[in-house]
């Protein structure tokens, strides 16, 4: 019989821990909470740093995990452990058997109307990094179209690095999102402003300092060290940014047709619910703890149940699939060790 | 009655003659003290508070309710109230009716002070008994009162929750002397009158004693101890009461005038500051008010351990404890005897040296008068209804990080008809408060100097606020003459009360959250639930008004951290959601963002609240 493994959560994690098992002849069965796949990356519109539309690598990504079994809106109502053995009841009421349980649930974007000072959802010329991807994608919102932008700002670390918003993580990506989102809009808008507000750039990835300098020498892009303190509204609808600049060592004042809020990732509730029931210790970070954060990432310290992407803490793309395929071989060494 | 020693004397009155003049003699030098130490005004002000017939009635009210009756107790919980009045008021009887005695039947031993406490021993009855036979009844039914208090307290040592308290003070060295001294006195005297009770009489307490313990009582050789016990009981309780938490029965007794008298707290150690510090009966009642008592660690920093460190000058202590606090005021709210635990912190830290002081003289006001000078060209003077109030809106800092308040603020004015103007619509200078609580009185006066400029160049006649820290500040240390300083909740409710905004009700349960400085600081309670109550369901948490629990996110704390707040905010919302609300208001822009962090369901403001209603209304 081929083994079963479940997969939670059908983003691009789930999707290409299912193509290499099924690669590796294996019966995959991808659980997705939403009506279709692709998770947050579905959604974006085109990734660092070399412009890859999205839609493409989800589609290619479906493509080849297309044998697998898939069920859409279904969540899991319970998982209870037998002898060896995990029961996964989902909320349709289907009820499967495996050994193998794979955690690829991802995260959550930050809600941004936390951080009132912020004015997201209070002021209507401020949008999130998530909604600007939808901008990008359907080209819809009422915020950005029929406006005349000549000023937009970025805040960086929204919702991470920030104890007062109960995440202390860095969310990793949104430097460079937001340095790829200033350069595209930029593009959009040759004759706009464009300022960044950041505390610290993490540009830790192949090509991202590239693009940080290209960002600055090619499209003249403002960047300001200092942390967002208030932002306000003026009669005209635009957003008064307040901050202050900590290398000139002054506060700064700037009136922006458009801010937009880099969200960070926090930790999915869904799959805190999913791991309590089997009882899956949760980091302090509120992510999934690892057995061990250098070796083996990718397992937990349960039999059978391991962790693929940002179900563990921010990931970029490329780092998700690899631990994506890091963990089809975890579970594909341990199949073949038990048949022996 | 008829005296049985010629000289009306024995060696066993000697150590309580000790301990009262000691005492006498401590608490006369104190209170001279501590009036040379108050300024020169207060002192005046003190003096003539005491000739003011009006303070006087209150001052001799007060010395009843307060030191005898333990009224504040009674209130709190009947058997902690019965326990303190019982021991007071009986002990205060006993000497009131032994000076009677005395006074009635030797008068010519008024002078000799330790006659009335050991009365029994010098006399014996005589035919004309019965004509004092009303007095011993009298005595011996206060002895037991008084003996019922004893073993009331006795069992308040073990169990503490049966008098209505959680937790309670963990008594010093000389606490614990003084407390088996005064336990010990009473017992004592009754042993000690029994033994006279045969020979100078006595009433249903001591006869029956006589009667019971017959064989031990009718030996005379056992019957001088027992009063040389009696006595040295007495001399020690009054020569340790100085350095023990009894020290609160004579300080007291002057705190209550002064407070009568209007006089506050100016400096961190000496004069009224002092007299707090003495007046603390270390009962613990601000241990269980404590907002940061939900984390044990924090119980030792509550007002009853700065004042025991204060006596002890512990300086290191004395600054950790005042630093922590929220300044919530609580604890000043529910101390029995009035000390004010907040007043206090905020004077210890004004004493502190610092090397750098921020400058804000360069802040140009001028800019922002021009700004706001709005309502100077209009001719309406008219100021007798909001119908043609100028309304100055000052939003504050802690509004412009919840810009919602604002927004809705100004939306519900607007929809209301209101004539209004942003104070600090591009930026504006703080209130002063948060400068006022680290001690930094200098600092605020500048700032307050700068805002009243403001205002007072803006010809507005109301000045509207959100944020109850500033309203606090601006109601208590500005000075505007002819301009009404005045809180979004009461302004609504006005508004509410003249028809000028139409609410739509509707079956949300909201439940409202006192904040600290709108609360107890300015004793707002009734605009904001009469408010809500018109927009919805209006639920109580389990302890609100006078004893809302702060919800941990105060600016008076200087060294409570982002983590260590966590608790005391999970502990104010388990508090305010047991009648479960659907939503919870309140009327501070700190409060909200503190409990919208934690809290499980919407926290929100009033003025959104409102502005939802009346939208509502409208569609």
């Amino acid at each position: 019989m081929k083994e079963i493994v479940v997969i939670i959560g059908g983003g691009i994690a789930g999707l290409e821990a299912a193509s290499q098992l099924l690669k590796l002849g294996y019966t995959p069965i991808i659980v997705e909470k939403s009506g279709q796949l692709g998770g947050h990356v579905a959604q974006w519109n085109r990734l660092f740093p070399d412009m890859t539309p999205a839609k493409d690598l989800v589609s290619d990504l479906i493509a080849s995990s297309k044998d697998a079994n898939i069920f859409l809106n279904a969540e899991i109502s319970f998982i209870n452990r037998l002898k060896d053995n995990y029961n996964v009841m989902l909320s349709n009421g289907i009820s499967i058997i495996s050994r193998y349980i794979l955690f690829t649930t991802g995260f959550r974007l930050f809600e941004a109307q936390k951080k009132e000072e912020y004015g997201y959802g209070i002021y209507n010329q401020v949008i999130t990094n998530a909604d600007l991807e939808h901008w990008f994608n359907t080209g819809k919102d009422d915020r950005i179209n029929g406006k005349e932008i000549k000023s937009i700002g970025f805040v960086h670390c929204v919702g991470s690095r920030d104890e007062k918003a109960r995440n202390s993580q860095c969310s990793k990506v949104c430097c460079i999102t937001a340095i790829k989102q200033a350069i595209e809009m930029k593009e959009k808008f040759p004759d706009a402003e464009i300022y960044c507000f950041y505390m610290d750039l993490r540009l830790f990835g192949k090509k991202f300092e590239d693009f940080y300098i290209k960002a600055q020498r090619d499209h003249g892009i403002h960047f300001i060290r200092g942390r967002v303190s208030e932002v306000s509204e003026n009669i005209d609808g635009n957003v008064i940014v307040k901050a202050e600049d900590t290398l000139l060592g002054k506060p700064i004042k700037v009136t922006l047709n458009l801010l937009v809020l880099m969200s960070g990732m926090v930790c999915n509730p869904d799959s805190t619910r999913s791991a309590s029931m089997l009882s899956l210790p949760i980091d302090s970070d509120g992510f999934l703890k690892s057995s061990d954060n250098v070796m083996h990432i990718t397992s937990s310290p349960r039999n059978g149940i391991y962790y693929a992407g940002a179900c563990t803490g921010p990931k970029t793309v490329p780092e998700t699939l690899a631990e994506a395929r890091s963990a089809v071989l975890e579970i594909h060494s341990r199949i073949i060790g038990q048949q022996k | 009655m008829r005296e049985i020693y010629l000289s009306g004397y024995n060696n066993f009155v000697l150590p309580f003659m000790l301990g009262m003049i000691f005492v006498l003699s401590w608490c006369i030098i104190g209170a001279i003290r501590v009036i040379l130490q108050l300024p020169k005004e207060d002192r005046k002000r003190f003096f003539m508070s005491l000739v003011n017939p009006k303070i006087m009635l209150k001052n001799i009210r007060d010395w009843f309710c307060d030191c005898l009756f333990h009224v504040k107790l009674w209130k709190r919980n009947k058997l902690l109230g019965y326990m303190h009045s019982s021991i007071a008021f009986g002990w205060f009887m006993i000497i009131v009716i032994g000076h009677i005695e005395v006074f009635l039947y030797t008068p010519e031993r008024v002078h000799q002070i330790w006659y009335p406490i050991f009365f029994r021993y010098f006399v014996a009855v005589t035919e004309s008994t019965m004509k004092g036979s009303f007095f011993f009844f009298l005595m011996d039914f206060f002895l037991l009162v008084i003996l019922s208090g004893i073993t009331l307290a006795i069992i308040k040592r073990v169990r503490s929750r049966l008098f209505g308290m959680r937790r309670t003070t963990r008594a010093s060295i000389t606490d614990l002397i003084g407390l088996y001294a005064l336990w010990s006195i009473f017992p004592l005297r009754l042993l000690a009158e029994g033994f006279t009770a045969d020979i100078s009489g006595g009433s249903f307490l001591t006869k029956s004693l006589n009667g019971v313990l017959h064989s031990f009582l009718s030996d005379h050789m056992n019957m001088l101890p027992t009063w040389w016990a009696y006595s040295i009981a007495l001399g020690i309780f009054m020569c340790i009461l100085p350095f023990s938490r009894y020290m609160h029965i004579p300080a007291e007794i002057l705190l209550i005038p002064m407070r009568n008298a209007g006089i506050k707290v100016r400096h961190a150690r000496k004069g009224f500051a002092k007299l707090q510090v003495y007046s603390c009966p270390s009962c613990g009642v601000c241990i269980d008010a404590c907002p940061m008592g939900a984390v044990k660690a924090n119980i030792k920093d509550t007002t009853v351990y700065l004042n025991r460190q204060i006596k002890r000058y512990n300086e290191k202590r004395i600054e950790e404890i005042s630093d922590k606090c929220l300044l919530c005021g609580k604890c000043t709210a529910l101390c029995p005897v009035g000390v004010e635990g907040d007043r206090m912190r905020i004077a210890q830290r004004s004493i502190r040296k610092y090397n750098l002081s921020p400058d804000y003289s360069n802040i140009d006001e001028n800019m922002l008068l021009e700004r706001c000078n709005k309502f100077v060209s209009s001719t309406n003077n008219d100021v007798s209804s909001t119908q043609n109030q100028k309304v100055l809106y000052f939003a504050g800092c802690m509004t412009a990080l919840t810009p919602v308040i604002s927004k809705s603020t100004q939306s519900v004015l607007q929809k209301a008809g209101i004539k209004f103007e942003m104070m600090d619509k591009d930026g504006g200078i703080c209130c002063g408060r948060p400068m006022l609580m680290a001690g930094r009185k200098e600092q605020a006066e500048e700032m307050v100097a700068k805002n009243t400029a403001i205002i007072k160049a803006s010809g507005a006649d109301t000045l509207l606020l959100s944020c109850p820290i500033c309203y606090k500040i601006f109601k208590e240390k500005y000075h505007l003459e002819g301009i009404e300083v005045i809180h979004h909740t009461e302004f609504f409710d006005r508004l509410i009360n003249e028809g000028r905004l139409s609410i739509k009700g509707s079956d949300t349960r909201f439940v409202y959250h006192d904040p600290c400085e709108l609360g107890r600081g300015c004793g707002v309670y009734e605009e904001p639930r009469r408010v809500i109550g018109r927009a919805g369901v209006l639920v109580e948490a389990d302890k609100n008004g006078k004893e809302s629990i702060c919800c941990g996110g105060s600016l008076g704390s200087l060294t409570l951290s982002f983590e260590r707040r966590k608790a005391l905010t999970e502990n104010a919302l388990n508090n305010l959601t047991v009648a479960s609300p659907d939503v919870i208001a309140t009327a501070c822009p700190l409060c909200r963002s503190t409990f919208n962090r934690y809290s499980d369901r919407p926290v929100k403001d009033i003025a959104e609240i409102i502005d939802e209603a009346t939208r509502r209304k409208n569609r």
